[in-house]
Protein backbone atom coordinates (compact mmCIF):
# COMPACT_ATOMS: atom_id res chain seq x y z
CA UNK A 1 0.00 0.00 0.00
CA UNK A 2 1.37 3.46 -0.83
CA UNK A 3 2.49 5.43 2.19
CA UNK A 4 -0.30 7.54 3.61
CA UNK A 5 1.79 10.63 4.15
CA UNK A 6 0.36 14.02 3.24
CA UNK A 7 2.95 16.23 1.63
CA UNK A 8 4.61 18.75 3.87
CA UNK A 9 3.61 22.39 3.64
CA UNK A 10 0.68 21.88 1.38
CA UNK A 11 -1.79 23.97 -0.49
CA UNK A 12 -3.56 26.89 1.11
CA UNK A 13 -7.27 27.15 0.43
CA UNK A 14 -7.82 30.14 2.62
CA UNK A 15 -9.40 33.14 0.98
CA UNK A 16 -7.60 36.36 1.85
CA UNK A 17 -8.65 39.99 1.78
CA UNK A 18 -6.27 42.92 1.75
CA UNK A 19 -7.67 45.80 3.74
CA UNK A 20 -8.23 48.99 1.80
CA UNK A 21 -8.60 52.52 3.03
CA UNK A 22 -11.91 53.14 4.79
CA UNK A 23 -12.77 49.47 5.28
CA UNK A 24 -13.97 47.95 8.54
CA UNK A 25 -14.59 44.35 9.47
CA UNK A 26 -18.30 45.04 9.16
CA UNK A 27 -17.87 46.33 5.62
CA UNK A 28 -15.75 43.35 4.70
CA UNK A 29 -18.34 41.00 6.19
CA UNK A 30 -21.02 42.80 4.21
CA UNK A 31 -18.96 42.37 1.08
CA UNK A 32 -18.31 38.63 1.46
CA UNK A 33 -21.36 37.47 3.41
CA UNK A 34 -23.97 40.08 2.57
CA UNK A 35 -24.42 40.68 6.30
CA UNK A 36 -22.29 43.16 8.28
CA UNK A 37 -23.30 41.59 11.57
CA UNK A 38 -21.23 38.53 10.71
CA UNK A 39 -17.96 40.47 11.16
CA UNK A 40 -17.06 38.40 14.30
CA UNK A 41 -16.50 35.42 11.97
CA UNK A 42 -13.67 37.31 10.29
CA UNK A 43 -12.36 38.59 13.61
CA UNK A 44 -12.26 35.05 15.06
CA UNK A 45 -10.43 33.75 12.01
CA UNK A 46 -7.77 36.43 12.39
CA UNK A 47 -7.28 36.49 16.14
CA UNK A 48 -3.63 35.70 15.69
CA UNK A 49 -3.11 39.13 14.15
CA UNK A 50 -6.14 41.12 15.34
CA UNK A 51 -6.56 42.09 18.98
CA UNK A 52 -9.43 44.50 18.46
CA UNK A 53 -12.08 44.15 15.75
CA UNK A 54 -12.16 47.93 15.44
CA UNK A 55 -8.47 48.18 14.67
CA UNK A 56 -7.47 46.99 11.24
CA UNK A 57 -4.92 48.66 9.07
CA UNK A 58 -4.65 49.31 5.37
CA UNK A 59 -2.69 46.59 3.60
CA UNK A 60 -3.37 44.04 6.30
CA UNK A 61 -4.26 40.62 4.92
CA UNK A 62 -7.23 38.98 6.56
CA UNK A 63 -8.49 35.42 6.29
CA UNK A 64 -12.05 35.21 5.09
CA UNK A 65 -13.54 31.99 6.48
CA UNK B 1 16.30 -59.12 -39.46
CA UNK B 2 13.15 -58.21 -37.56
CA UNK B 3 14.92 -58.85 -34.28
CA UNK B 4 17.74 -56.51 -35.28
CA UNK B 5 15.26 -53.77 -36.20
CA UNK B 6 13.64 -54.01 -32.80
CA UNK B 7 17.02 -53.58 -31.19
CA UNK B 8 17.68 -50.46 -33.27
CA UNK B 9 14.27 -49.09 -32.43
CA UNK B 10 14.76 -49.73 -28.75
CA UNK B 11 18.17 -48.12 -28.84
CA UNK B 12 16.70 -45.09 -30.61
CA UNK B 13 13.93 -44.72 -28.02
CA UNK B 14 16.48 -44.96 -25.23
CA UNK B 15 18.68 -42.38 -26.91
CA UNK B 16 15.77 -39.98 -27.37
CA UNK B 17 14.60 -40.52 -23.80
CA UNK B 18 18.08 -39.92 -22.47
CA UNK B 19 18.45 -36.81 -24.57
CA UNK B 20 15.16 -35.47 -23.35
CA UNK B 21 15.67 -36.38 -19.71
CA UNK B 22 19.11 -34.87 -19.74
CA UNK B 23 17.45 -31.42 -20.04
CA UNK B 24 14.74 -32.12 -17.52
CA UNK B 25 16.63 -31.23 -14.33
CA UNK B 26 17.80 -27.76 -15.41
CA UNK B 27 14.35 -27.08 -16.86
CA UNK B 28 12.73 -28.04 -13.56
CA UNK B 29 15.13 -25.81 -11.67
CA UNK B 30 14.41 -22.91 -14.01
CA UNK B 31 10.68 -23.51 -13.71
CA UNK B 32 10.95 -23.48 -9.92
CA UNK B 33 12.79 -20.16 -9.98
CA UNK B 34 10.23 -18.76 -12.41
CA UNK B 35 7.33 -19.90 -10.21
CA UNK B 36 8.96 -18.18 -7.23
CA UNK B 37 9.55 -15.00 -9.22
CA UNK B 38 5.92 -14.91 -10.36
CA UNK B 39 4.66 -15.57 -6.84
CA UNK B 40 6.91 -12.79 -5.52
CA UNK B 41 5.64 -10.35 -8.13
CA UNK B 42 2.02 -11.33 -7.53
CA UNK B 43 1.90 -9.87 -4.03
CA UNK B 44 3.21 -6.48 -5.04
CA UNK B 45 2.00 -6.11 -8.61
CA UNK B 46 -1.50 -7.60 -8.72
CA UNK B 47 -3.24 -4.38 -7.66
CA UNK B 48 -0.79 -1.98 -9.22
CA UNK B 49 -0.21 -3.41 -12.71
CA UNK B 50 -2.91 -6.10 -13.11
CA UNK B 51 -2.56 -6.39 -16.90
CA UNK B 52 1.17 -6.99 -16.69
CA UNK B 53 0.63 -9.48 -13.89
CA UNK B 54 -1.94 -11.38 -15.96
CA UNK B 55 0.45 -11.53 -18.90
CA UNK B 56 3.13 -12.90 -16.59
CA UNK B 57 0.76 -15.54 -15.19
CA UNK B 58 -0.27 -16.51 -18.72
CA UNK B 59 3.38 -16.95 -19.69
CA UNK B 60 3.91 -19.14 -16.63
CA UNK B 61 0.93 -21.31 -17.55
CA UNK B 62 2.27 -21.69 -21.08
CA UNK B 63 5.69 -22.67 -19.74
CA UNK B 64 4.08 -25.29 -17.49
CA UNK B 65 2.24 -26.72 -20.50
CA UNK B 66 5.48 -26.85 -22.50
CA UNK B 67 7.18 -28.61 -19.60
CA UNK B 68 4.33 -31.13 -19.38
CA UNK B 69 4.80 -31.94 -23.05
CA UNK B 70 8.42 -32.82 -22.34
CA UNK B 71 9.88 -29.95 -24.31
CA UNK B 72 12.38 -29.14 -21.59
CA UNK B 73 14.66 -26.94 -23.64
CA UNK B 74 11.84 -24.61 -24.63
CA UNK B 75 10.39 -24.72 -21.12
CA UNK B 76 13.73 -23.77 -19.61
CA UNK B 77 14.13 -20.84 -22.01
CA UNK B 78 10.59 -19.71 -21.24
CA UNK B 79 11.20 -20.00 -17.51
CA UNK B 80 14.31 -17.85 -17.76
CA UNK B 81 12.42 -15.24 -19.77
CA UNK B 82 9.65 -15.28 -17.16
CA UNK B 83 12.13 -14.56 -14.37
CA UNK B 84 13.32 -11.46 -16.23
CA UNK B 85 9.75 -10.44 -17.01
CA UNK B 86 8.81 -10.82 -13.34
CA UNK B 87 11.61 -8.42 -12.43
CA UNK B 88 10.36 -5.95 -15.04
CA UNK B 89 6.79 -6.22 -13.73
CA UNK B 90 8.02 -5.60 -10.19
CA UNK B 91 9.95 -2.53 -11.33
CA UNK B 92 6.88 -1.24 -13.16
CA UNK B 93 4.76 -1.85 -10.07
CA UNK B 94 7.22 0.13 -7.96
CA UNK B 95 7.08 3.06 -10.38
CA UNK B 96 3.30 2.92 -10.37
CA UNK B 97 3.27 2.76 -6.59
CA UNK B 98 5.46 5.86 -6.40
CA UNK B 99 3.15 7.71 -8.80
CA UNK B 100 0.06 6.74 -6.83
CA UNK B 101 1.69 7.64 -3.53
CA UNK B 102 2.52 11.10 -4.85
CA UNK B 103 -0.95 11.59 -6.32
CA UNK B 104 -2.66 10.39 -3.15
CA UNK B 105 -0.43 12.61 -1.01
CA UNK B 106 -1.45 15.64 -3.06
CA UNK B 107 -5.14 14.75 -2.82
CA UNK B 108 -4.90 14.05 0.92
CA UNK B 109 -3.24 17.41 1.38
CA UNK B 110 -5.73 19.41 -0.67
CA UNK B 111 -9.21 17.90 -0.60
CA UNK B 112 -9.85 17.97 3.19
CA UNK B 113 -8.69 21.61 3.31
CA UNK B 114 -10.94 22.51 0.41
CA UNK B 115 -13.92 20.80 2.04
CA UNK B 116 -13.22 22.58 5.34
CA UNK B 117 -13.00 25.95 3.59
CA UNK B 118 -16.24 25.36 1.70
CA UNK B 119 -18.06 24.12 4.79
CA UNK B 120 -16.96 27.18 6.75
CA UNK B 121 -18.20 29.53 4.04
CA UNK B 122 -21.46 27.68 3.52
CA UNK B 123 -22.13 27.69 7.28
CA UNK B 124 -21.52 31.43 7.50
CA UNK B 125 -23.59 32.23 4.42
CA UNK B 126 -26.38 30.10 5.88
CA UNK B 127 -26.43 32.48 8.87
CA UNK B 128 -26.48 35.59 6.70
CA UNK B 129 -29.66 37.62 6.72
CA UNK B 130 -28.98 38.74 3.18
CA UNK B 131 -26.67 37.00 0.76
CA UNK B 132 -23.90 38.95 -0.97
CA UNK B 133 -24.21 40.18 -4.52
CA UNK B 134 -23.86 37.35 -7.00
CA UNK B 135 -25.23 34.82 -4.53
CA UNK B 136 -28.81 33.75 -4.05
CA UNK B 137 -30.62 31.02 -2.15
CA UNK B 138 -30.61 28.65 -5.12
CA UNK B 139 -26.89 29.09 -5.66
CA UNK B 140 -26.21 28.53 -1.98
CA UNK B 141 -28.37 25.40 -2.02
CA UNK B 142 -26.46 24.16 -5.05
CA UNK B 143 -23.17 24.81 -3.22
CA UNK B 144 -24.45 22.79 -0.24
CA UNK B 145 -25.34 19.92 -2.56
CA UNK B 146 -21.92 20.17 -4.19
CA UNK B 147 -20.24 20.11 -0.79
CA UNK B 148 -22.22 17.01 0.18
CA UNK B 149 -21.27 15.29 -3.09
CA UNK B 150 -17.59 16.20 -2.76
CA UNK B 151 -17.53 15.06 0.88
CA UNK B 152 -19.17 11.74 -0.02
CA UNK B 153 -16.79 11.30 -2.97
CA UNK B 154 -13.78 11.92 -0.75
CA UNK B 155 -15.11 9.37 1.74
CA UNK B 156 -15.41 6.81 -1.05
CA UNK B 157 -11.88 7.60 -2.19
CA UNK B 158 -10.55 6.97 1.30
CA UNK B 159 -12.44 3.68 1.51
CA UNK B 160 -11.01 2.58 -1.83
CA UNK B 161 -7.54 3.52 -0.65
CA UNK B 162 -7.92 1.51 2.54
CA UNK B 163 -9.13 -1.45 0.46
CA UNK B 164 -5.95 -1.28 -1.63
CA UNK B 165 -7.81 -0.10 -4.75
CA UNK B 166 -5.34 2.68 -5.32
CA UNK B 167 -6.19 3.64 -8.89
CA UNK B 168 -9.87 3.76 -7.96
CA UNK B 169 -9.00 5.87 -4.91
CA UNK B 170 -7.07 8.36 -7.05
CA UNK B 171 -9.93 8.57 -9.57
CA UNK B 172 -12.55 9.16 -6.87
CA UNK B 173 -10.31 11.59 -5.00
CA UNK B 174 -9.64 13.56 -8.18
CA UNK B 175 -13.35 13.70 -8.89
CA UNK B 176 -14.00 14.98 -5.34
CA UNK B 177 -11.29 17.62 -5.76
CA UNK B 178 -12.78 18.75 -9.08
CA UNK B 179 -16.21 19.04 -7.48
CA UNK B 180 -14.79 21.01 -4.56
CA UNK B 181 -13.00 23.35 -7.00
CA UNK B 182 -16.28 23.90 -8.83
CA UNK B 183 -18.12 24.71 -5.58
CA UNK B 184 -15.38 27.10 -4.45
CA UNK B 185 -15.64 28.93 -7.75
CA UNK B 186 -19.43 29.12 -7.43
CA UNK B 187 -19.04 30.62 -3.95
CA UNK B 188 -16.54 33.18 -5.22
CA UNK B 189 -13.76 31.63 -3.16
CA UNK B 190 -10.36 31.97 -4.71
CA UNK B 191 -8.02 29.23 -3.58
CA UNK B 192 -4.41 29.92 -2.81
CA UNK B 193 -2.23 31.95 -0.52
CA UNK B 194 -2.45 35.22 -2.40
CA UNK B 195 -5.06 37.71 -1.25
CA UNK B 196 -8.21 37.05 -3.22
CA UNK B 197 -10.28 39.50 -5.13
CA UNK B 198 -13.46 40.36 -3.30
CA UNK B 199 -16.87 39.60 -4.77
CA UNK B 200 -18.41 42.39 -6.80
CA UNK B 201 -19.87 45.12 -4.59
Amino acid sequence: MPDDKPSQGGADYTQWHEVKSGETLSKIAQQYYGDASLYPKIFEANKDTLKDPNKIRVGQKLRIP
Amino acid sequence: MLKTSWKYALALVCAVTLACNSGKAPAEAAMKRAEEAVAGAQTEAANLVPDDMKSLSDDMAAARATMAKGDYKTAEASAQAIQQKANDVLAKAKTKKDELTTAWGQLSDSVPKMLDAIKSRVDILSQSKKLPKGMDAARLASAKDGLAAATAGWGEAQEAYKAGKWSDAIAKGTSARDKATEVMAALGMQAGGAPAAAPAK
